[in-house]
């Protein structure tokens, strides 16, 4: 018997509604882990490469990890990947809440769509049975409407609901899938996936019950975890705060993006804090599935209540865009929430035009009339109307930065601030390094999630030395041994995301490492997951990853980060005077994970 | 008897996980007998469980299989269940439910309740002499022809007006 696993490949044709369970198959398992793992691998074997992402032949994948919906804690995650149809490269985006453990009860680890329906629908699972269901009456509604609206249709509110608003709907590059009204798979447009195939949601029921293999065994080990969550360092900022924190982290050590990156650092940044937000709109603590951190929150401010904002939702609509309105932000946040739109690359594009008419590149003229001076916040509700129905000039925004930027030209280029066609995050890389190179060598673009190189920032130089041999590595402005470390936590994120656990818990606070990762699904799974075979199976995933993007395309030259993080030394704050040496890291990061000098692996 | 602090709620369902574990040694919401009911539109999250209540319409079991224990409890005896599910039908608020043909109810884990345990954030409490505290008779009309999900959501609903009204107060003034 399969214990910790679903058990089940969940297999649905949109097209000829064609249904089919699989059995999940433990040996193939122990190569893949879960999750993004599990994702990837399918992806790398069944997808066809040169599709255009938004056509049937795209492939759709729901995955989660073997031990999501058991005693582990904070492992709510579920991953969405696809080929992205804002990048055109490997796609996928996770989010936590209660769906990832609720398919995982009803029997499934992975739920792969193809085709397209005719006419809107939503896939709805409950436990073995599964059926396509007709869409018509929801189509046009936002998130929240929607999962209320299924939920009332199924006379049953403990279905979990993962569902797209109206930005995913009009195929807005980068919409996004919302569990939870509020818990967002937010990065590589897998909302507008969900879209072009005429798919508003995926609902799930499970009735069921998981067990473990070794039952005590694996007891000891959550409480273990448990107790070392409850007595990190961070745990009461955390839980007070959540990433929200990262506000006055970021801009203490002078990297928190301000203007559209021209600034790391932020005059106004107590009136937009995590701890201002706490003070001022918080009214409780909110969770996902079964985690002791409670890291989320839920506000009430003068206009709007929801849960949230994380960090990078934060940032991109205050400092990043020039505004010191905190209650703007919290608009903004409820509102791309219920319509399904990325904080991030919406934040970048509106961020990008500030700086482009900052610089005399473009004028109103080229906005439809709209002014984009920093911090205008009528231009900035207007314009995400535009974008989410793909109205006037709101037309050319919906296709992310990299494709307005090529639109307009005169330069424009330099400050479209992604990678590989994905926006950047919120967080400076100059006074990062290894930060830097994730963004620059990310298999999903411009992101820090893909390694996540938290130890950079924790000064624990003799730990360094222990683990790597060298010091300079808990040195955030070093870029010494940066490589290195990349390569490791590229790797240990991997197998966070295999385990669709959350990154802040088994990376940021340093939870997972191989050896116990192992211990744990070896008693829950009961399959031999050795250290040894772990370290296989991430190494291979990686791989693949890279080939897949090898095959649409990826090349060694896109391995970069723009010019202003190269070139630009940062101005004041705690990281002047810095930039990121991205070109000699890049090539010793090839070298640490044995590819050849243009990024290719070998076999 | 199992009382709650709604305020400190977050809604991760720690409560049901190691409810249903320490029941079965196997986990999901189907097999716990506290079950986090969540409003998302309003930020409710509520575990429902057994008050104890002063009625005690599940005791009108036509098999005479429940009765009350020396903790307040509900006790089903599996030798004189049958199934019927009439005390599912009977409880007003869906603290008790047949799963896999038998009735789930908080049993207070025989005095040393996991959920309590489970809470890090110190929501779920064990209280001793309340038995009987609580009256449901306000909620038995409303909830006939619910599901026990239902019922849940709509106890839930009615029992948290209270704090989000403080919200409101207190952030909006």
């Amino acid at each position: 018997m399969l214990h910790g696993y679903g058990g089940h490949i969940l297999r649905v044709d949109l097209t000829s509604e064609q249904i089919r369970r699989e059995k999940t198959d433990p040996d193939y398992m122990l190569n893949v882990i879960g999750g993004r793992g599990l994702n990837s691998t399918r992806l790398y074997e069944e997808l066809e490469r040169d599709c255009d992402p938004l056509t049937p032949e795209n492939m759709l994948l729901i995955g989660v990890g073997p031990l999501t919906g058991t005693l582990l804690s904070a492992s709510a995650f579920m991953t969405i990947s696809g080929k992205s149809p804002l990048t055109g490269i490997l796609g996928d985006s996770a989010a936590g809440g209660f769906f990832g453990a609720e398919l995982k009860l009803a029997g499934y680890d992975q739920v792969v769509m193809t085709g397209r329906c005719e006419k809107p629908c939503y896939l709805y699972i409950a436990d073995d049975h599964v059926e396509i269901r007709e869409a018509s009456h929801l189509w046009g509604k936002d998130i929240w409407q929607t999962t209320a609206a299924i939920r009332k249709d199924l006379n049953d509110n403990a279905v979990q609901v993962a569902a797209i608003g109206p930005a995913g709907e009009n195929l807005v590059k980068y919409a996004t899938v919302a569990c939870n009204n509020s818990r967002m798979c937010g990065r590589t447009g897998m909302g507008c996936l969900f879209g072009s195939k005429h798919l508003k949601a995926v609902a799930v029921r499970g009735r069921g019950r998981l067990t473990v293999a070794d039952t005590l065994g694996y007891l000891d080990l959550c409480r273990e975890l448990d107790q070392k969550i409850m007595t990190h360092p961070e745990y009461k900022k955390r839980n007070a705060l959540g990433s929200t924190l990262l506000m006055k982290a970021l801009n203490g050590i002078g990297i928190l993006p301000t203007d559209h990156f021209q600034q790391g650092l932020c005059g106004y940044v107590d009136r937009v804090s995590g701890e201002t937000l706490a003070e001022k709109f918080k009214v409780k603590n909110k969770s996902c599935f079964n985690c002791n951190l409670h890291c989320s929150r839920y506000y009430l401010s003068g206009e709007v209540e929801a849960e949230g904002p994380e960090f990078e939702t934060l940032c991109s609509y205050t400092s990043r865009i020039g505004n010191n309105d905190l209650e703007f932000g919290l608009k903004m946040n409820a509102f791309l929430n219920r319509m399904g739109l990325d904080s991030l690359s919406s934040g970048e594009t509106i961020g990008w035009a500030m700086e482009c008419v900052q610089r005399g590149l473009l004028t109103r003229d080229d906005f439809d009339g709209l002014d984009f001076t920093w911090g205008n916040c009528q231009t900035v509700e207007k314009l995400l109307g535009m974008i989410i129905r793909r109205e006037g000039i709101g037309n050319l925004f919906a296709e992310g930065t990299r494709s307005l930027a090529r639109h307009f030209g005169k330069g424009t280029g330099e400050y479209a601030f992604h990678v590989k066609g994905l926006d950047m995050i919120c967080g400076d890389p100059r006074g990062i390094k290894a930060f830097g190179l994730t963004y620059a060598i990310a298999s999903r673009g411009g992101d820090h999630l893909r390694a996540e190189p938290f130890f950079e920032l924790t000064e624990r130089y003799d730990e360094a030395e222990k683990r790597w041999g060298i010091r300079e590595i808990a040195d955030r402005l070093s870029d010494n041994g940066k490589a290195i470390l990349v390569e490791h936590t590229e790797r240990q994120a991997l197998l966070t995301d295999c385990l669709t656990m959350c990154k802040n818990i088994g990376l940021s606070m340093d939870m997972l490492d191989f050896d116990f990762a192992s211990r744990l699904l070896t008693a829950g799974t009961g399959l031999k997951f050795t250290p040894e075979k772990l370290d296989d199976a991430l190494k291979g995933v990686i791989d693949k990853d890279r080939k897949m993007n090898i095959d649409f395309g990826v090349t060694a030259d896109q391995d970069t980060l723009p010019r202003r993080f190269t070139h630009e030394p940062l101005k004041e704050g705690a990281s002047k005077g810095q930039v990121v040496p991205v070109g000699r890291m890049v090539k010793q990061y090839y070298k640490a994970k044995g590819w050849n000098d243009q990024g290719v692996p070998q076999e | 008897m199992i009382t709650l602090e709604l305020a400190k709620c977050s809604g991760c369902s720690r409560c049901e996980v190691n409810c249903s574990f320490f029941h079965s040694g196997k986990i999901g919401r189907s097999g716990a007998r506290i079950k986090v009911v969540k409003i998302e539109d309003i930020g409710i999250d509520y575990p429902v469980v057994c008050q104890q209540c002063q009625e005690r319409y599940c005791t009108k079991c036509p098999e005479k299989a429940i009765e009350v224990g020396a903790l307040g409890q509900v006790i089903v005896s599996p030798t004189l269940c049958t199934a019927c599910g009439a005390c599912e039908l009977m409880c007003p608020i869906g603290a008790i439910e047949l799963y896999e043909e038998i009735p789930l109810v908080c049993d207070l884990c025989g005095g040393d309740p996991r959920c309590v345990k489970a809470c890090t954030l110190d929501a779920i409490h064990d209280e001793a002499d309340v038995s009987g505290a609580v009256s449901l008779k306000d909620f038995k009309k409303s909830s006939r022809g619910l599901s026990p999900e239902g019922k849940r959501l709509s106890y839930a609903m009615t029992l948290s007006r209270e704090l989000r009204d403080s919200w409101v107060a207190e952030r909006r003034g």
